[in-house]
């Protein structure tokens, strides 16, 4: 569609009109339509996207009856006292009890409140992202989500953008490549010092397993005496919007990290924008791509359900209620 | 534990375990030294027991002109007590078991610890890492914590076949004990390594030559599980070797000079 083109379309032309109606009308995803899905989607590229106020507050205000990312997010003092039975999000037979020790790592409210942030940028680490260039724009957002510890050394910055104000760290990272912090801790805290002053975000009350990892973040970060601050997901609040999508459809074991950091920013931020969310084997040219940005690591089959997610993303994206990013950017 | 007398695939077995080895991998052989760390013969050291006898002694000074400075058990060194223990530090035991409780085995926040092992400078800390199954994880997570953060001190393991021997010596001599203690370990050590050596603070009496009440420690009275260690004999033994002229013993008070 390069060969044909001149400058974007209007947003409401009738051509771009016409566009996003072909794309809504695909309602189920299925391997058959897939094709037909990357078609349409390749073709709406030529429309600008603008945001559809109605549409984006119609959906934030959903999103805050459900889950409510403003007030829990995180575990706050103020929305998980001192002596709460916790109850865990998969392991829901089980209960942490917030003692002093714990309580006192929380913040005492929420750090963000309702669309704080004009724009947004969630960086998920798909390898839509390679040669993508799009690390201007990413950096350009006032606020950058990233999940995973992904790495943002010099060779990915073109791509993928340096700037991170919150990072998630899956534990499972941090028991295989950390040995669970309880011998070396240097270089993971080598690694967490790369995103500057980022928060760091882990899903600490997900299984039980989780826990104590990831109270070994705030004292990893105590004993180099650093300031970054640790929070961890309300799983109350995981659980919200796991309900959420899978009432949208997404029926997975598991949503992923980058949808949970959509929704949050959906509530926390006027625009969002998504970089490197494609669940596909191939971008919307039929071009193969490495799974992540930096690696081909596949993930475990039949744990998440990335290209569902995908879906709703580009129907959200048709709607004007967030923009999916996967061509390469130019921004100057 | 050096690298040469400890290489990789070697059998270490635990002194005080019943037949339990650990097999040297890669990692932990990469903790040790090349070899001993020390300029050999030391000149004139100085053992510091814990004993109460070292309280109001004043022997701080003198402890502190030896050219290595040996201590016990992560004693404190705080102001308070400088003048009677000095503040000198050239190597100073850990027991894991302190690591466990004072520092609920380094799983959690370090910070404390690290800070607690400042006042003790550039000086080694030697663990008895191979001598308990349980000994082993704590000693080489002190290892870890003072590498990651830069610390001036070196951690040093003990070999546990030097321990062995040590025991069984002092067993053939009469010592009775469960284990020996750390004090005359680090004597026995003191002996091999230096030229002259003095000892202070061992006395495991309740009261000094004078007949004056003393605590357990210089620092506090909390007394050891008894049954564990054999002070009384452990002490017999030193004072033969301070009436042979081995060692000094120093049981008075030391005057300012």
């Amino acid at each position: 569609y390069f060969e044909f083109y001149d400058g974007p379309l209007e947003y409401n032309s009738t051509k771009c009109l016409d566009l996003r109606r072909e794309i809504m009308e695909l309602k189920v995803l299925s391997l058959t339509k897939q094709t037909e899905l990357f078609e349409r989607w390749k073709n709406l590229q030529i429309c600008k996207w603008e945001m559809n106020i109605t549409e984006a507050n119609f959906f934030k205000s959903t999103l805050s009856r459900c889950c409510n990312a403003p007030a829990f997010l995180f575990t706050t003092q103020k929305n998980t006292p001192l002596g709460t039975e916790l109850k865990y999000e998969v392991d829901t037979s089980r209960i942490f009890h917030i003692n002093n020790e714990v309580f006192r790592m929380f913040p005492k409210e929420m750090p963000y409140y309702r669309s704080q942030f004009k724009k947004c940028a969630v960086v998920g680490n798909g390898g839509i992202l390679k040669n993508s260039q799009c690390g201007g724009e990413i950096d350009s957002a006032d606020f950058v989500f990233r999940c995973n510890l992904p790495p943002i050394s010099k060779r990915y910055v073109a791509d993928v953008g340096v700037k991170t104000n919150i990072v998630t760290v899956n534990p499972s990272i941090i028991t295989e490549r950390f040995q669970k912090l309880e011998k070396w801790r240097k270089p993971f805290y080598d690694v967490l010092k790369v995103y500057e002053n980022a928060s760091v975000l882990l899903p600490a009350f997900y299984n039980t397993h989780n826990t104590d990892v990831s109270i070994r973040v705030r004292y990893v970060l105590d004993d180099f005496e650093s300031k970054k601050a640790v929070y961890f997901f309300h799983p109350q609040y995981l659980i919200n919007v796991s309900r959420y999508w899978l009432n949208q459809g997404v029926r997975a074991k598991r949503v992923t990290t980058g949808l949970i950091l959509v929704t949050a920013a959906l509530e926390l931020c006027e625009e969002v924008h998504l970089f490197g969310f494609w669940g596909f084997p191939m971008n919307p040219s039929g071009i193969f791509i490495t799974h992540h940005y930096y690696d081909n690591i596949k993930p475990r089959p039949g744990f998440h359900a990335m290209p569902s997610e995908i879906f709703n993303f580009i129907h959200m994206h048709t709607k004007g209620i967030l923009r999916v990013h996967t061509d390469a950017c130019n921004f100057l | 534990m050096t690298k040469e007398n400890s290489p990789v695939g070697k059998r270490v077995w635990y002194d005080g375990e019943f037949l339990y080895y650990l097999t040297i991998d890669n990692e932990t052989f990469s903790l040790f030294p090349k070899a001993i760390p020390f300029q050999l013969p030391l000149k004139r050291c100085s053992v510091v027991g814990n004993g109460g006898i070292l309280k109001n002694s004043r022997c701080g000074k003198q402890i502190d002109q030896a050219d290595f400075v040996m201590r016990c058990n992560l004693p404190p060194l705080s102001n308070a007590y400088s003048n009677d223990v000095g503040s000198k530090t050239q190597l100073v035991t850990a027991n894991p078991s302190i690591i466990k409780k004072r520092f609920q085995n380094l799983l959690w926040s370090r910070k404390a610890f690290v800070d607690n092992v400042k006042v003790y400078n550039q000086s080694y800390i030697y663990m008895p890492a191979f001598s308990m199954k349980t000994g082993t994880e704590p000693s080489l997570r002190v290892y870890y914590t003072l590498t990651d953060v830069g610390a001036k001190q070196t951690v040093i393991f003990a070999n546990p076949n030097f321990l062995r021997e040590i025991g069984k010596f002092w067993k053939s001599k009469g010592i009775h004990g469960k284990r020996l203690s750390t004090g005359l370990f680090l004597v026995s050590a003191a002996l091999g390594l230096c030229e002259e050596v003095t000892i202070y603070g061992f006395w495991p009496f309740s009261m000094d030559l004078h007949g004056r009440y003393i605590s357990h420690h210089y620092y506090d009275n909390v007394l050891p599980d008894s049954g564990f260690h054999a002070m009384p004999e452990e002490f017999l033994q030193l004072w033969f070797l301070h009436k042979r002229g081995v060692l000094r013993m120093q049981l008075e008070r030391c005057e300012d000079s």
